[in-house]
């Protein structure tokens, strides 16, 4: 796997997880789940989902909010937003 | 220190075995209003892993949040707030209008009470649709109620917060506040509830918090309709930080004393180099922000704060403006004490506090210097320095902010026997009205119809089964065809029921599908499937009554024992205990997701319920 990037979403989706569950040694690949990350429940999504609008200045739709699965579905979302805003 | 920065630092402290000097850090920056809501959020969650469960030095106080939509995310922002005021608190919530049932069933832990926080939340009430006056004696008739179960059954006190509205509404800006408007309605609401709100409990008035902080940045409309939490990130940790200080009105009180600074905080410039009439104070914006600030601070001192001055002055030079500038608001009077001198400021301070008699944790301290505010917090940290802005104009509102002067208007004493007179003539208001939370259950009015899954019910049966989240105990996503298949199986029982109470119609809310199980031995048993409610209707009695009419028809079919299966996912742990209330036995674990019950229908009782049944069917 290629290094990451500084800017790479996915790197920055990384440092917002590692704050979020205040866990410095998590490391999220495309295919991470809720299931992969000790704490992610309901509670701790709505959380995520806050922390990561505000790193990446972006605010999801309603149904984006609630439609991804895997962090790959996330990262692609978050392109998907720096790409339009 | 940027707030990733200091969490990071947090961070490699804790791995160091250095948790207390990360903590006192967070403490710091709390204090200093350094971080974001976000920052608050998160400051919460490492006060609630690291000092609640070993925190045997004092016992925290216990605080139950109770609202009328989600509250779960007040809960840290809370803990943090009030942890950074020095106030150990232990934060639980209710999960989304659970009022009642959870002040039915809340046990504190240990033996000592705490208090209640009551958030409502506007829909019943705006949306009702029926007459105005009846849903206004409607809400009203259920705070009561929660006063009365919060008093009498919690011994809590209480923080009852206001009503607010979002948008002016349907009938315009103009109309909105008039007499048949919805902000009219909010407000005609939140003065009952201070109008009855027994004495010595604090009234959180939502409507002023938000209108302060702007209702656009304060509601998140997304999130209400994603976990029924209608407010952002940002109005989390304002409503938060406004029960703390509801919660030190009703603890410690507010604070007592305010010490002030004069060069740059009274008025603008250093008397000693400008002379008494040399200051900036009034003619000038800058002398208009420093005279709006001496009287916001006389308007404090009316109301009973103590006012005291500590500079670094001649004595005489500080004196002279109060006796030669006309401008000045403040006089000499109003100060309980005025310490003029060349030591350090917190040894000042120290000194008013031995001669006005008072503990330093009653103290606030706002002083336009940095380094002084540095220096006293350092020296006595049980005094609240206040961050105060750069530009006067600002002083005012950062001063407020703090809320330091909180109170419930009546000293401790009188606080407590009012309270207790109050509780009284409120339990006798509220029996008149409910004797009991099975009057309020009554009260609704709930009527059932029960059916079985007709073709029309199919599609809102689906969609209800690959929906529902909370209240579903197999979370089986089953397709059309499936419902079809499972339906028609022999002797199963599928069950639909719907709704309608005083308030309206709910429509199909609940679905039982259960399949006879072959099992080896002579018994018959039938199997839950799948089991779920739409969250609108939950904790009423509603499964109750479901399960009622589900052992009936388990009887008539000659079943012996119904086995109950959970599946437990991130959502749906409400109904984990379920089960386990209907009188159902734990089986074994058979090492895979299900966790199993069975009871025994012969034993059965029928669980006891409020809902009327309409019509016959089946």
């Amino acid at each position: 796997m290629a290094p990451f990037q500084m800017n790479d979403p996915l790197f920055r989706l990384n440092k917002v997880f590692r704050n979020v569950f205040d866990d410095d040694e998590i490391v999220v690949t495309r295919a991470t789940t809720a299931r992969d990350i000790d704490g992610w429940d309901s509670l701790m999504h709505v959380t995520l989902l806050v922390n990561i609008e505000k790193e990446f200045a972006v605010r999801f739709s309603s149904a984006e909010l609630a439609g991804f699965n895997t962090v790959g579905e996330l990262e692609d979302l978050i392109r998907r937003h720096l790409n339009q805003e | 220190m940027l707030q990733a920065e200091l969490f990071a630092t947090i961070a490699s402290l804790r791995k160091e075995g250095r948790t207390a000097d990360g903590l006192a850090l967070l403490r710091d920056a709390l204090r200093r209003d350094r971080l974001d809501p976000e920052g608050i959020d998160k400051a919460g969650r490492i006060v609630r892993r690291e000092l609640l469960p070993d925190d045997s030095s004092h016992a925290p106080l216990n605080v139950l949040i109770l609202g009328q939509c989600t509250t779960s995310w007040i809960v840290t922002s809370l803990t943090a707030a009030a942890w950074a005021r020095g106030i150990a608190l232990r934060v639980v919530d209710g999960g989304y209008d659970r009022v009642l049932q959870e002040l039915t069933n809340h046990r504190w832990p240990g033996a000592q009470s705490g208090i209640v926080v009551l958030l409502p939340w506007n829909k019943r009430l705006l949306e009702g649709g029926g007459d105005k006056e009846q849903g206004l004696q409607d809400e009203l008739r259920f705070w009561q109620q929660a006063w009365l179960l919060a008093t009498e059954r919690l011994h809590g006190r209480m923080i009852q917060v206001g009503y607010d509205w979002i948008i002016p509404g349907p009938l315009g800006q103009h109309l909105a506040a008039g007499s048949e408007g919805p902000v009219s309605l909010i407000r005609e609401m939140n003065a009952r509830l201070r109008g009855h709100l027994p004495q010595g409990a604090y009234f959180l008035d939502l409507e002023q918090l938000s209108g302060i902080s702007g209702r656009r940045s304060f509601y998140d409309m997304r999130r209400y309709f994603w976990t029924k939490q209608p407010f952002s990130e940002n109005g989390t940790s304002q409503i938060a930080d406004h029960i703390c200080a509801g919660i030190r009105a009703l603890t410690t009180g507010p604070k007592k004393v305010l010490v002030l600074d004069l060069d740059n905080t009274l008025w603008g410039g250093v008397v000693g180099e400008v002379g008494p009439l040399g200051i900036a104070l009034g003619d000038s914006p800058e002398g208009e922000a420093f005279v709006a600030f001496q009287t916001y601070v006389k308007q404090l001192a009316k109301r009973g704060v103590l006012l005291a001055v500590a500079s670094k002055n001649n004595p005489e030079d500080a004196r002279e403006p109060f006796r030669l500038n006309s401008d000045m608001v403040l006089t000499l009077d109003d100060m309980a004490a005025f310490e003029a001198c060349w030591e350090p400021k917190h040894a000042t301070i120290a000194r008013i506090a031995a001669s006005l008699n008072l503990g330093l944790d009653s103290f606030v301290f706002f002083d336009d210097n940095p380094a002084e505010r540095e220096q006293v917090r350092q020296a006595i940290p049980e005094v609240e320095v206040v961050e105060v802005p750069q530009d006067p104009a600002e002083y005012v509102r950062a001063l407020q902010s703090g809320n330091w002067f909180e109170t419930v208007g009546l000293s401790g004493e009188d606080g407590m026997r009012g309270r207790q007179y109050a509780a009284e003539r409120h339990r006798r208001e509220a029996e008149a009205t409910f004797g009991s939370l099975d009057d309020y259950f009554r009260s609704l009015e709930m009527v059932a119809e029960l059916g079985s899954i007709t073709d029309a019910d199919l599609p809102r049966v689906v969609q209800l089964l690959g929906k529902t989240n909370q209240f579903n105990l197999t979370t089986r996503r089953h397709s059309h065809n499936d419902v079809i298949r499972l339906r028609n199986i022999p002797d199963a029982i599928d069950i639909t029921l719907r709704l309608r109470d005083r308030f309206g119609e709910h429509g199909l809310v609940s679905v039982l599908l259960a399949v006879p199980e072959i099992c080896d031995g002579r018994k018959r048993v039938v199997r839950i499937d799948s089991w779920l409610m739409s969250c609108r209707v939950i904790s009423r009695g509603v499964e109750q009554f479901l399960f009622g009419h589900f052992l009936d028809r388990c009887r008539q079919l000659g079943y012996d024992t119904i086995l109950g299966e959970y599946i437990p996912t991130r959502k749906n742990g409400l109904v984990a205990g379920l089960f386990d209330e209907l009188g159902f036995e734990k089986l074994p674990d058979q090492g895979d997701e299900v966790i199993r019950f069975a009871l025994d229908v012969a034993t059965a009782v029928e669980p006891k319920t409020f809902v009327v049944r309409a019509g016959a069917l089946i």
